[in-house]
């Protein structure tokens, strides 16, 4: 058993976050090895939320918040298991790797733009999904250089599958091309687009059951395989 | 209202990737996440985008949850008010409906209860509770709370010495604790 001094007096503080920092992190490295004042602070903090619930302003959400906070992760979780991410990354190393630094700033410079695009995009992007009456819709992940990224997969009961897209214009010279990511070691090519902001692109490659969807960028006409890294992706629709 | 332990297969669904988990976790206490930003931060546009935030925070973390350290509740409301207090602390500036010593004197509000989230009978309970703390001690609860200070800066704020800020902090806070802990 421990002989360290228990967090008794901190701990109604700390579970409050009334804490400076300095107390707060030995607090915090208490209770990590310390049942007793897990137990504690657990009580401490029940009780103070459970009347922060009832001191919360009773006002009724944006109605389509719920839809948001679902489309945004709706097939997120399969960037974790991203092989395709994997192996777009082999095809890009192996051919030219002098091309890797160059698309690397060219996505920096990507980056900053998305970084700056406004909140207006924002509700048109989710106005378009949420305007999806029949079919599923397959959020694709950003991947690092690009959080503020956002596309996804409208697979419609009747009808072509497409994405919906909010990217800003790629540079000069260059395209978004979208690829269909079925089992075996190639991409194939799905259409591509130089447009900006909000755009839809449809899918010029049959999608089956299952199958990941990638989103880079590509010389305007387009490539036979990827050579940049995904800006978005999903393993699975 | 909801089952504790439906709660936490919730999370274990969410931790697994499951969203339209999220979103029953959304439907349970979506609305009270929402009107503690609300109440937390200067206007519905910025409790909208902290919300989104603190969804994708309970998405990220829902592996990391853990029943004995609390109820769900308590952890997505917690994930909530530590986002609100980033984006205040981030947008560097407390804004026009900062947490004043009147606005905040109380830690509740007379609105009626979501009963989704408490029923109605438990909510006059916690109100009793809490009505039975003397002002000061309502005081400084508030202002930590919704105003996310730390006992020194409601010391300063309130030229009230800093002993006497964490005496009223811990008077109350264990008789929330005993009074609620005990009906439980």
């Amino acid at each position: 058993m421990s002989t360290e001094r228990h967090a008794t007096e901190d701990l109604p503080a700390y579970a409050l976050g009334a804490l400076g920092e300095a107390e707060r992190d030995i607090v915090a490295a208490h209770v990590d090895r310390c049942a007793q004042c897990t137990r504690d602070l657990a009580q401490f903090e029940d009780a103070l939320y459970e009347a922060a619930a009832i001191g919360a302003v009773q006002v009724e959400p944006p109605r389509d918040l719920r839809t948001r906070i679902v489309l945004r992760h709706r097939g997120a979780r399969g960037r974790e298991g991203a092989n395709w991410a994997a192996r777009i990354a082999e095809v890009l190393v192996r051919p030219v790797p002098l091309a890797v630094p160059a698309v690397l700033a060219l996505l920096l410079v990507v980056s900053f733009a998305i970084i700056g695009t406004n909140r207006q995009q924002i509700d048109t992007y989710e106005r378009t999904l949420a305007g999806v009456a029949a079919g599923r819709v397959v959020a694709l992940a950003p991947t690092s250089p690009n959080p503020d990224a956002r596309a996804a997969v409208v697979i419609p009961d009747q009808g072509r599958p497409y994405l919906v897209v909010r990217l800003p214009a790629p540079p000069s010279g260059k395209a978004w091309e979208a690829w269909v990511l079925q089992p075996g070691p190639k991409a194939i090519p799905a259409g591509t687009s130089t447009s900006g902001d909000v755009f839809v692109l449809f899918l010029t490659a049959q999608l089956g059951a299952g199958d990941g969807v990638a989103i880079t960028l590509e010389p305007v006409a387009g490539s036979q395989q990827p050579t940049t890294q995904p800006i978005l992706l999903v393993d699975r629709t | 209202m909801p089952d504790k332990a439906d709660d936490v297969r919730l999370v274990e669904r969410i931790a697994e990737g499951d969203a339209e988990a999220l979103g029953e976790l959304y439907d349970r206490y979506g609305r009270v996440a929402f009107g503690v930003l609300y109440r937390m931060l200067p206007g519905p546009e910025a409790a909208e985008e902290v919300a989104q935030d603190a969804f994708h925070s309970v998405w990220r973390q829902a592996r990391s949850y853990r029943a004995e350290r609390g109820s769900v509740r308590t952890w997505l409301l917690a994930i909530c008010r530590n986002a609100a207090i980033d984006w205040r602390r981030t947008r560097g500036k407390r804004t026009e409906r900062e947490v004043t010593i009147d606005a905040a004197a109380e830690l509740l509000s007379d609105a009626r209860v979501d009963e989704r989230v408490v029923s109605a009978m438990r909510a006059e309970r916690v109100r009793a509770v809490v009505r039975e703390l003397p002002l000061e001690q309502r005081q400084v609860l508030a202002l930590a709370f919704w105003g996310g200070y730390s006992q020194s800066e409601i010391a300063a704020r309130t030229n009230t010495p800093l002993g006497t800020v964490k005496s009223r902090v811990r008077l109350a806070m264990n008789k929330l604790r005993e009074r609620l802990e005990d009906e439980r």
